[in-house]
């Protein structure tokens, strides 16, 4: 926890970044518990980036991430709406292509100093 | 004698304010002695507000009451601002067709925008795709923060319709920078803004920033419907309205910033 993410950007510093490039672009996936899911398409409905979707039968749908997906920011809005805690971001976005990852660490709760 | 106060005058000053507190039957929370918050300690109301916090994208269909609104905006009134220049004014637009007209000049701009600096509409290797990137890296260096890739793919979803400007909220409020402020003074609409989304927070209500707001800037009908006019302009907006499902149930985590924490001639590292 005491130690900073130390990554390097993987191109020269006056390179700009490439977008749709997902070594230069990248986009951390949220993890999703489907067992923990019920379907009840909050997480689709509130995500800023548009990138869950819900599949299965429709008795028993649960969420998914689409398999095309750009620009989940990891702000945890699906984690907040999320009743059953069953999705969540744990790594922030990294523009690798752009520069560096610079002062941050892992994710954590609010703490009770 | 001197007469500069010393820290014990200033202590029973505060024993003074505590007592006004009292006659007037208001609670001094924030006056507590140095030891009142053990190690630990439960979250107070201001920072249980400050952690349940989220950006509202999805509202219900239900106006908030206006003096409701006017509760917030007294809280941005009460801001701290560099040299107390208190350099915003407000705009409070509750009129469906308006925000309408608002959104549709937004998504206008970034069809537009999409459409000269999107390099990602078409395929590698392709001539318009090299043709729009260098183009696209042109702006980039001279606007670094504006075309980085998360307003770039946020710009794209807008042009398809696939995300609102304005979040189909309610009422929108746009914040105005007064351009003569001290120092900073988009620093201070920041402020103001946090004052107003955290009361609205602590009032079950929902909000988010909306910095393409910006985009109004270039429609001068527009400017004039809202009324604004030099010296000031549109820094930004609230969208503000009743959130879809319970957003604030749990506190979410959050990466963990580098603190340097400089105490007894040693410096730390602390995240």
């Amino acid at each position: 926890m005491n130690d900073a993410i130390v990554k390097k950007a993987v191109v020269d510093a006056d390179h700009l970044p490439i977008w749709d490039d997902p070594r230069e672009a990248i986009y951390r996936k949220v993890t999703i518990d489907l067992d923990k899911c019920d379907g009840c398409k909050l997480c689709v409905v509130v995500c800023p980036a548009n990138i869950l979707e819900l599949f299965g039968p429709k008795d028993n749908l649960k969420a998914r991430l689409k398999t095309d997906f750009t620009g989940c920011m990891s702000c945890n809005n699906c984690y907040a709406v999320c009743a059953g805690q069953g999705i969540f971001a744990t790594e922030p976005y990294d523009f690798a292509g752009y520069y560096e990852q610079k002062r941050i660490s892992e994710f954590a709760f609010p703490r009770n100093f | 004698m001197s007469d500069v106060l010393e820290l014990e005058d200033l202590e029973d000053l505060e024993c003074e304010l505590e007592a006004a507190d009292a006659k007037a039957g208001r609670t001094a929370r924030r006056r507590t002695a140095i030891h009142d918050i053990e190690p630990g300690a439960a979250w107070n109301d201001v920072e249980h507000a400050i952690l349940t916090r989220r950006s509202i994208r999805k509202f219900k269909g239900r106006q908030v009451p206006a003096h409701m609104i006017r509760r917030i905006l007294e809280m941005g009134r009460f801001a701290p601002s560099q040299g107390n220049c208190q350099p915003w004014s407000f705009v409070v637009v509750r009129d469906k067709a308006m925000i309408a007209e608002m959104e549709q000049y937004c998504v206008a701009v970034c069809k537009n925008m999409t459409a000269s600096v999107d390099y990602t509409n078409y395929p590698p290797g392709s001539e318009q795709r090299a043709a729009i990137m260098e183009n696209t890296q042109k702006l980039n260096r001279a606007s670094p923060n504006s075309f980085h890739p998360v307003p770039m793919t946020a710009i794209k979803s807008i042009a398809n319709g696939r995300f609102a400007v304005f979040h189909k909220a309610p009422t929108v409020i746009l914040i105005l920078v007064e351009e003569r402020g001290v120092g900073v003074p988009e620093v201070d609409i920041g402020v103001t803004g946090t004052n107003i989304v955290l009361a609205a927070q602590s009032l079950g209500l929902g909000t988010c920033w909306v910095g393409f707001s910006r985009l109004l800037s270039s429609n001068a009908a527009l400017l004039e419907k809202l009324g604004v006019a030099p010296p000031f302009e549109i820094a930004e907006a609230i969208c503000v309205g009743y959130p879809i499902g319970n957003p604030t149930q749990q506190t979410v985590s959050r990466q963990t910033h580098q603190i340097v924490w400089w105490e007894g001639g040693e410096k730390q590292i602390l995240y």
